[in-house]
């Protein structure tokens, strides 16, 4: 609306299609006053709907010659079920661009969003889940005292927990940023939700969930907690998170939720039907392997730690059966062709995978 | 409201569930729970057994899905009246009769098991 007094009569004179060809082509000076006005006209949903994803042909040839690459930015719906178990909820409560609902859960999967949305774009310049500007969704409040979180594959889902073992889910950022990452695994390596593959892929969802959580924090692989899920668990549990990624098996040992099962070696690999194979159980040992890696390179573990595990994610030779030792192997290839093959960073990683037993 | 009654006393079963999968894993929380129509209140039993119509649980054929990633697994048995079945159903549950019931099995299972 135009309420108040411009400094330019762009914003209100002109539509958003045409403001989008100035932005496209115009001289430096008229192409930031018209993204400016795009950026605070209410039809930026729209407009950000219409552009997000590929940018092909022409214009994406024109921008390239002319390095001039605009940088995506995330396009985010939250929807709330209400307690009812449908995901996508019914009711939109933030789209991107809006302020705060003052909806806690809500405004955490936002957020949390947002920040994992950052974690790609600005350490790997990946754009979205799929690379090419996926809008990203999330429902919240799904189902009562419903304790779990999951990607559906179009949305994230989220439950508020029981209160009483455990709390809302979107509490921790880590969480949010391990579900989206499941999306990208599934766009990119497609590792098989089983057994070793399995476990591999939640542990990539753990180690891009911890990355994001310790780039936000600004926390260096030596400060970080290493926890997922810190704060997820009420008070009344014996535990401080669901993992571990330092040292697996330690998170919690309760009365009601048992002990945490998860390994931190090969030696005690579990074999077992449950849990699609034991998933969540054996990421222990590769989310090891992340952590020593991270932790002997040293600093921002999201920059040459994150670097080799994400290549090695988008490596063609890990496929939907890769397991620890493939994926071993990937790593230790991609942090050669990166850093040098006798590097500090590549001699890491090796060390790292057979510290845990893995080669 | 006495005829409901008398008709809600004659619904007899149980109903059970076993959940597999999920953000974590669990190991006190991977077993079947079960609660029997006895422990249930009128409106409980009256629900369970109105979901599970509209859901046709017992005549439905099961989706043929896999697990998605942290998404949980439920094995869900109903005996109601003598009918008993047990199926296996994958989040996320798309039929909307059947998700509220499974929600339902879950949440009146947990409640009535032995807590904390």
């Amino acid at each position: 609306m135009c309420t108040s007094i411009h400094r330019h009569s762009l914003h209100c004179i002109l539509p958003p299609y045409i403001l989008s060809q100035i932005a496209e082509n115009g001289s430096p000076e008229m192409r930031a006053m018209a993204i400016r006005s795009l950026l605070v006209d209410p039809t930026i949903r729209i407009v950000r709907a219409s552009t997000a994803g590929p940018v092909a042909g022409e214009i994406a040839r024109r921008r390239a010659a002319a390095g001039n690459i605009l940088a995506p930015s995330p396009l985010r719906t939250i929807r709330d079920a209400g307690g009812e178990p449908e995901a996508p909820g019914a009711t939109v409560v933030r789209r991107e661009g809006d302020g705060p609902t003052g909806d806690v859960a809500a405004d955490e999967a936002y957020d949390g969003l947002g920040a994992t949305f950052a974690l790609f774009w600005e350490a790997y310049r990946r754009n979205s889940i799929d690379d090419a500007g996926l809008p990203l969704d999330a429902t919240v409040h799904y189902d009562q005292d419903y304790d779990n979180a999951f990607w559906d594959g179009t949305q994230m889902v989220f439950g508020d927990g029981d209160g009483e073992l455990f709390n809302r889910f979107t509490i921790s950022l880590d969480v949010i940023g391990h579900e989206l990452t499941h999306g990208v695994t599934e766009k990119e390596a497609g590792l098989a939700y089983f057994n070793q593959s399995g476990a591999l892929n939640e542990s990539i969802s753990d180690v891009f969930g911890s990355l994001v959580k310790q780039r936000l924090l600004g926390q260096t692989a030596e400060e970080a907690d290493w926890l997922i899920g810190a704060g997820l668990l009420t008070p009344k549990v014996n535990g401080s998170a669901l993992r571990s990624m330092k040292a697996p098996g330690t998170a919690y040992d309760d009365p009601v939720l048992g002990k945490d099962p998860q390994p931190g070696h090969m030696d005690d690999f579990i074999r077992t039907n449950q849990d699609n194979g034991g998933v969540h159980v054996n990421s222990g040992i590769p989310n090891r392997a992340f952590y020593l890696a991270a932790t002997t390179i040293g600093g921002n573990s999201w920059e040459r730690a994150g670097q080799i595990w994400y290549n090695a994610l988008l490596d063609p030779n890990t496929r939907a059966n890769t397991d620890f030792a493939g994926f071993a192997r990937v790593t230790i290839d991609v942090a050669g062709r990166l850093y040098g093959s006798g590097s500090a960073e590549a001699t890491a990683v090796t060390e790292a995978w057979s510290a845990v037993g893995v080669i | 409201m006495q005829t409901g009654k008398a008709s809600d006393e004659t619904v007899t079963g149980e109903a059970r569930v076993r959940i597999e999968g999920g953000l974590a894993h669990f190991p006190g929380l991977a077993k079947e729970q079960t609660v029997s129509f006895h422990d249930l209140a009128s409106p409980e039993r009256r629900e369970l057994a109105t979901l599970a119509d509209k859901a046709d649980f017992f005549d439905c054929t099961p989706a043929n899905e896999t697990a998605r990633p942290d998404a949980r697994t439920y094995t869900v048995g109903l005996t109601i009246d003598g009918r008993s079945r047990e199926i296996r159903v994958a989040e996320p549950i798309r039929d909307p009769a059947m998700a509220k019931l499974v929600s339902v099995v879950r949440r009146l299972s947990k409640q009535h098991s032995v807590g904390r």
